[in-house]
């Protein structure tokens, strides 16, 4: 076959390439914002406002005579922080959580997993606009809530992941020779439960960036000027007659952005299970 | 039968409980002061001072807890702190808007699942799977607020066929009504039926391979017949778990859909409750939501332990 070339098979990898090259591209704008943007995202020019797309304006201009594509560029750091932050702390304190819950198991399992349960039960956008509100409206807050969000997630796939691997020859010879509870976690469990925790991180950084969407959607997330995803897309409702592109594109950019993610996720799903892709 | 019932029931008041717990303690930490957002950033520490008193805010918390949860165990949601109207009749004047919203999106997103689910099965490996499959990959990374924005773009702005937003009830006019929700469980339930389409499919390819379908097919049975009396029965065991997440990812998403469309339901009050930083109005809607969830899950946990023969059996055991 034409696609295995070298001994790597393209077929198999290409919704974790497809996805990872959209991912790719908007990482690059988010590192390199302040380079590639053709003008600054906070500039106002009042003669200029709410242009549609052109040579000097590729994605148009919003109702302040700011460049869309500039803001599109900037916002995307905004939803890269927070989708690499949300993620990480779900992974970090879900897995936490799961570990010593399986672990230790008895009491101490019958308390974190419930308390789990619980925090599952909430609708995850209900869960975020709450903590959101409790915590005060900025970008910090929204990876916190966004992060909490995900604990439950990633402690129920820790919990299960540590609980077949507790079963195996290496951890009880691990346990027989004395080795402490922390070196056994980190040197015989974690690395062991790693790959399925990779693939929901993929799957959490979409979730994440549709979630921080939503609260800067509903004016709970980034601020002003501050350019977000969501809430340029907020700002674009009300002049969706004069002015679609400005409702258009910053959703073409979320919509972008969780389909590379979702493709890394199933991409990494199938090479680790191909049982899963049935 | 009964002890399953028993069990799940008991689970289902604990996890209420539970969730009113976290959701007092969450909304009781909010930064801003009720009473200032009520009277006025001019309020006088004396007004301030009477306001929280009158209220019970200066108590402690778990005081707090308590008189509320006795007085909602009775039906009473307290009175906004905002206009002094009693929450309760407010609240069950949204229910009906949030349950009807969620209801048409949860029936938008199984009729766009199941047939495209068991097509993917049925045509599996195919060119009808593989595009079946893109589709859900497509529907899976839409936010449902922009799928919503493009619909009022779309239907409302340029075609004038539907109203960018409102709420009449059915009972005052059913096709006005049918109209204005039609957009808002559009933009919930296409998005909703990405995860069922994947699992319909994958639940069916399962049920597919199994021996008992082999038997029914070396019997004569025709390929329709096998797959609506025997595969699409025992495909909607894990079917039926998935959907009632979704139901109650439903309900959740209501806050941000309810606000777009301007629907006057659950969701929207939750917001409300937010920017007023009014403690009553946003706890009794955020765990009025809670409630929907947990009643579907429960619902369904029921559904599901009486409809599988070997939950029955271990319950009986």
């Amino acid at each position: 076959m034409i696609q295995v070339m070298n001994g790597f098979d393209w077929r198999r990898w290409r919704l974790v390439l497809t996805g990872g090259t959209i991912i790719g591209i908007i990482l690059i704008c988010a590192i390199f914002a302040p380079w590639i943007a053709p003008y600054s995202p906070y500039d106002l020019d009042v003669v200029a406002m709410l242009q549609p797309p052109s040579a000097a304006h590729p994605l148009g201009t919003d109702e302040l005579g700011r460049d869309i594509l500039s803001r599109i560029i900037h916002a995307a750091r905004i939803s890269m922080q927070v989708a690499f932050i949300a993620a990480s702390v779900g992974l970090v304190f879900g897995t936490l959580i799961g570990v010593v819950a399986a672990y230790f198991g008895g009491i101490v399992d019958l308390v974190l997993m419930r308390l789990m349960e619980l925090l599952f039960s909430f609708p995850a956008i209900l869960l975020a606009v709450v903590l959101m509100a409790s915590l005060g409206t900025s970008i910090l807050n929204a990876m916190i809530a966004i992060g909490i969000v995900f604990i439950p997630g990633f402690s129920r796939l820790a919990r299960a992941a540590t609980v077949v691997v507790l079963r195996e020859q290496y951890v009880e010879s691990a346990r027989a020779i004395g080795m402490g509870h922390g070196r056994i976690v980190f040197r015989e469990i974690l690395p062991n439960i790693l790959a399925p925790l990779l693939v929901e991180a993929a799957v959490a950084f979409s979730y994440a960036i549709l979630l921080e969407s939503a609260l800067s959607f509903l004016g709970l997330g980034a601020q002003p000027p501050e350019p977000s995803w969501g809430n340029m897309l907020n700002t674009g409702r009300g002049f969706m007659a004069q002015a679609p592109w400005l409702s258009i594109v910053p959703g073409a950019a979320i919509f972008l952005s969780v389909l590379g993610f979702n493709l890394i996720g199933d991409g990494l799903r199938d090479l680790l299970d191909p049982h899963m892709k049935e | 039968m009964v002890r399953l019932i028993t069990t799940r029931l008991g689970a289902f008041l604990l996890t209420l409980f539970a969730a009113s717990v976290v959701l007092f303690l969450t909304i009781n930490v909010l930064p801003g002061s009720a009473a200032k957002s009520a009277l006025g950033m001019e309020a006088t520490p004396q007004a301030i001072a009477r306001f929280e008193a009158q209220r019970g805010l200066d108590r402690p918390l778990a005081v707090q807890y308590g008189q509320w949860l006795f007085k909602t165990l009775q039906g009473d949601f307290g009175v906004s702190f905002q206009n002094s109207v009693p929450v309760g009749p407010e609240l069950m004047r949204r229910v009906p808007v949030t349950l009807q919203l969620a209801s048409f999106a949860f029936v938008i997103a199984n009729l766009v699942a199941i047939p495209l689910g068991m097509l993917a099965a049925a045509r599996h490996g195919r060119r009808a799977d593989k595009a079946t499959t893109f589709t859900a990959t497509l529907f899976g990374a839409v936010p449902n607020f922009w799928l919503a924005t493009l619909l009022i773009l779309v239907l409302s702005l340029n075609l004038r066929w539907l109203p960018s937003g409102g709420f009449t009830p059915f009972s005052v006019d059913p096709v006005q009504n049918l109209k204005q929700i039609l957009m808002p469980a559009l933009s919930l339930g296409i998005v909703s039926s990405a995860l069922l389409i994947r699992i319909m499919r994958a639940s069916m390819i399962e049920t597919l391979s199994s021996e008992y379908i082999r038997t029914a097919h070396a019997k004569g049975a025709t390929e329709a017949v096998v797959i609506r009396r025997h595969a699409f029965r025992n495909s909607l065991i894990p079917y039926l778990n998935v959907a009632a997440v979704e139901f109650g990812f439903l309900f959740g998403s209501a806050v941000v859909i309810e606000d777009i469309f301007r629907l006057p339901g659950v969701g929207s009050l939750v917001l409300v409750g937010i920017i007023n930083r009014d403690y009553p109005v946003l706890l009794a809607a955020a765990l009025t939501i809670t409630l929907f969830v947990l009643v579907v899950n429960l619902i369904v946990d029921l559904t599901v332990g009486l409809l599988d023969p070997r939950r029955v059996k271990g319950s009986r055991a």
